[in-house]
């Protein structure tokens, strides 16, 4: 079992393959008592790679463990935005999209434009989001989608924005909290138990009382993230 | 009539929204906002009921004369139909 503290969580977790075993590296910690615990046996493993054949053990125990971890994490008045998450000055900007639409080229763009010291990828696919002590935060975990893209550390949510492609012009509007829910919902794991559900309306509820959620319209320019960075900047 | 169980009904943000929950989701994936009287409707489906009641129980909730409320009930019972919300 290796202890992790991840979104401040503790994590007892069982993991053997190189991807979990790189990933999980930063996060190592030390506690008496986990607040979650992660286990999943070689049998396991071995019948999601039977149901996933496109998958090596190593991706389905990577994919799994997080599954897991942010299926726990609903229990904490968190959850899980499909996004990249790119910090600015002290907040948390996610973008989230679709695979495919461009989230990662977008705050890669961030990382060049305001210099890779300024601009930090917290999360490029997958990062926490949690409400604790009534605050907001977004956080870096291991479980960063394709990339190893993420950082261990909390920021405060500056925003949240939807991108989508567009090939004339660069745009931006904010959206009601009613425009952003189907959209929020569309980018995590939708629980099925009911009380999971509530507890994710739950924070979703505070998230949109408290934080701004875009629409964007953008290319691959430092004209999308001049455009972006404008409309959605919190400092 | 009543709503089927496996829907759940919220508030969030201002917003009164439902989204499938247990079997519903394996049907449903999507999430449907409902104005302040189709959530105060169904609130009123979450137990057996007819039209008649449901239109009783709006006139008294809201300064509304009857035959508007039982066209703006059947318009909205006629809608949670066609989207497969309602049971026997």
């Amino acid at each position: 079992m290796y202890k992790l503290k991840v979104a401040e969580l503790n994590l007892e977790i069982e993991y053997k393959y190189p991807t979990m075993i790189k990933q999980a590296e930063a996060y190592k910690a030390d506690f008496e008592r986990p607040n979650i615990r992660i286990e999943i046996t070689d049998e396991n493993l071995a019948l999601m790679q039977r149901e996933n054949p496109h998958l090596s053990l190593d991706d389905v125990e990577y994919i799994f463990t997080g599954g897991a971890f942010y299926e726990a994490l609903l229990e904490f008045k968190g959850f899980m935005l499909h996004s990249s998450g790119v910090c600015v000055d002290g907040y948390a900007y996610l973008f989230s999209a679709d695979p495919g639409t461009g989230k990662s080229t977008h705050t890669g763009l961030w990382q060049q434009y305001f210099g890779e010291d300024r601009a930090l990828i917290i999360n490029d696919d997958k990062p926490a989001i949690r409400l604790v002590d009534d605050k907001l935060y977004a956080y870096g975990t291991p479980w960063s989608g394709k990339t190893d893209k993420n950082l261990n550390m909390r920021v405060p949510v500056g925003a949240i924005v939807f991108i989508e492609r567009s090939a004339d012009k660069n745009w931006v509007r904010e959206i009601t909290p009613k425009e952003a829910i189907p959209l929020i919902l569309g980018q995590t794991v939708r629980p099925t138990e009911s009380d999971k559900m509530e507890k994710l309306l739950d924070v979703l509820d505070t998230l949109l009382r408290r934080v701004r959620v875009f629409r964007l319209g953008c290319d691959m320019s430092f004209d999308a993230v001049k455009t972006s960075y404008e409309a959605i900047r919190v400092v | 009539m009543k709503v089927k169980k496996d829907y759940l009904l919220r508030n969030v943000a201002g917003s009164n929204i439902v989204v499938p929950v247990g079997e519903g989701s394996l049907d449903f994936s999507g999430v449907i906002t409902l104005n302040e009287v189709g959530a105060f409707l169904w609130e009123n489906l979450k137990e057996d009921t007819d039209l008649d009641s449901l239109v009783k129980t709006l006139c008294s909730e809201y300064d509304v004369d009857e035959a508007t409320a039982k066209a703006d009930v059947t318009e909205f019972l006629n809608k949670l139909k066609g989207a497969d919300l309602l049971e026997d």
